[in-house]
């Protein structure tokens, strides 16, 4: 099984679309919204994917077929080290724990892999280290 | 064992002085024992990077030809106060920019300014005989100002609050951001190696003392504002803000990375600022109060959601607990963030611990001592009569 982070973008002709149902019924997936914005220009998406690797291809190549545009995230929400004084206010505030004060160095580590780009930690780094990255 | 701050300077001077920082003369006391350790160390380091709301900047920008007594006064956008002779001015960190939702203020023009950078100066003026100019519209730098140096008047506070929300909205506050129904405490304390926390009645640290400053060197002007010594203790220590300070520092030389502003939506800006002070081990007494550790530290917890200055502390948690990561509260666990940097507070222990070693820090006695009993009065609604 294969694990991914799509972010999806969506023309207002297409909002229409049942894009979720497809991508379970037809491919497999276990999808989870982690972010979804619809506005009157159209739409974004930030799902992750769990399936078989060839079923996550095939759902790409559907989601470009139908005019989906379709880019794959690895990061989406970045930590400028220089910035960062390492204080922690982050710590509490994450929704997923992807941030750890490592001990002894008392070094703040985020951990992109468990980020769900909520967003929350955004506006509570009180230097503005933590930006989206999209 | 006693020694002086004389005899310390002179080991200083001979290369033969002992520095430990506040935190690893704790495990030192532990196992040498308050006596023996007393006469192995002669200073121990403290340090401390938070938000200091209260800390602004002197700034004299030089005269204009042909010269201007400027009455309004803005440094990228964001106002100084100019109610003071012809280019002298006050910016204070946490002024906003004009015109702006927020986000940028006084704590950046002073960061930009200890960071090489050049900031535009904007002044505007009605004229006279001696100071014909009206306005003037240019760009300024450290290297170009005449003085630059931070006064601050409210430091280094000894102890502080930690926040919570019982609510069912999210609080923005200066205490960052507060989740509803007590889903986080937020808190803002070196603790151990929190200097005032050292030396909890403030014996070896006055008027006068030289200090560790934004990465430079700066002095305790005055007792900081809002100072009080009557508050409750633990172990002689203080369990909430009591004492502060107020310092000064030339900003030449001050940098990035112990000076950083700091935006709290909601709230506003604020600066971060690092502060050192080094505490001379006269006697046994002073060892064991800069032996403190995190398990005998104790701040307040209050709920930020209460809008009133008479809030109560659900608790008192030891900053061994608010640093572990979660904190019991009714029964759950909640967890916890800091808003001050225990890395950088090390940090500042450390590089004050070297400059001392190499003998580039001298220790000062104080030149008046700062208040011994001091209350904090409140501000009433009232007549002109009931004022007096």
């Amino acid at each position: 099984m294969a694990k991914k982070k799509f972010l999806l973008g969506f023309s207002p002709d297409i909002v229409n679309e049942a894009i979720v149902y497809r991508l379970v019924k037809d491919y497999d997936l276990k999808i989870n919204i982690l972010r979804a914005e619809v506005r009157e220009m159209g739409g974004r998406l930030i799902m992750e994917v769990e399936g078989k690797a060839a079923d996550i291809k095939e759902a790409a190549r559907y989601l470009t077929d139908s005019r989906v545009e379709v880019q794959e995230l690895v990061t989406y929400v970045e930590k400028n080290e220089e910035r960062c004084t390492n204080c922690g206010m982050c710590l509490s505030i994450c929704p997923v724990e992807a941030f750890t004060m490592e001990r002894p160095s008392w070094k703040v580590r985020f951990d992109a892999e468990r980020c769900i780009a909520c967003g929350m930690c955004i506006d509570a780094c009180p230097p503005g280290a933590m930006k989206f990255h999209l | 064992m006693k020694r002086t701050v004389a005899e310390i300077n002179q080991r200083i001077k001979d290369g033969d002085v002992v520095v430990m920082t506040a935190e690893e003369v704790i495990p030192f006391v532990e196992s040498e024992g308050v006596e023996r350790a007393t006469k192995e160390v002669d200073v121990v380091t403290t340090g401390t990077f938070g938000a200091m709301c209260s800390s602004g900047a002197f700034l004299n920008f030089g005269h204009a030809e042909p010269p201007i007594r400027m009455q309004r006064v803005t440094l990228n956008d964001v106002p100084a106060y100019t109610g003071i002779a012809a280019v002298d001015a006050y910016l204070g960190a946490t002024e906003l920019r004009q015109d702006d939702h927020g986000g940028y203020g006084g704590a950046h023009v002073i960061e930009d300014l200890v960071s090489g950078r050049s900031v535009r100066l904007r002044a505007q003026s009605n004229g006279s005989d001696c100071y014909p100019r009206k306005d003037i519209d240019t760009w300024v730098s450290l290297n170009s100002l005449n003085q630059a140096y931070l006064y601050n008047p409210r430091n280094a506070y000894q102890n502080y609050a930690a926040g919570t929300n019982s609510s069912e909205r999210t609080l923005f506050t200066y205490m960052g951001k507060l989740l509803p129904r007590y889903s986080n405490i937020t808190y803002s304390n070196a603790g151990q190696l929190s200097p005032l926390l050292n030396d909890p009645t403030l014996r070896t640290i006055g008027i006068g003392t030289r200090i560790f400053l934004g990465g430079g060197t700066g002095y305790v002007a005055w007792e900081g504002t809002q100072f009080r010594t009557n508050v409750e203790t633990r172990g002689g220590v203080p369990m909430g803000s009591a004492r502060n300070l107020a310092t000064i520092g030339d900003m030449r030389c001050m940098g990035p990375e112990f000076l950083r502003a700091l935006y709290l939506p909601g709230y506003g800006v604020s600066l971060a600022l690092g502060i050192g002070v080094p505490i001379p081990i006269l006697d046994e007494g002073m060892m064991k109060a800069t032996a403190v550790s995190d398990e005998q530290l104790f701040a307040p917890i209050i709920d930020y959601s209460v809008q009133s200055r008479n809030r109560r502390p659900i608790k008192h948690v030891s900053y061994a607990e608010l640093r572990s990561g979660k904190v019991e509260l009714f029964g759950k666990d909640v967890r916890t963030s800091s808003l001050s940097s225990y890395l950088k507070a090390r940090q500042i222990a450390e590089v004050l611990a070297q400059r001392i070693e190499r003998g580039e820090f001298l220790l000062t006695e104080p030149v008046a001592p700062l208040p011994q009993d001091r209350g904090m009065g409140t501000l009433e609604v009232r007549s002109k009569e009931e004022a007096v």
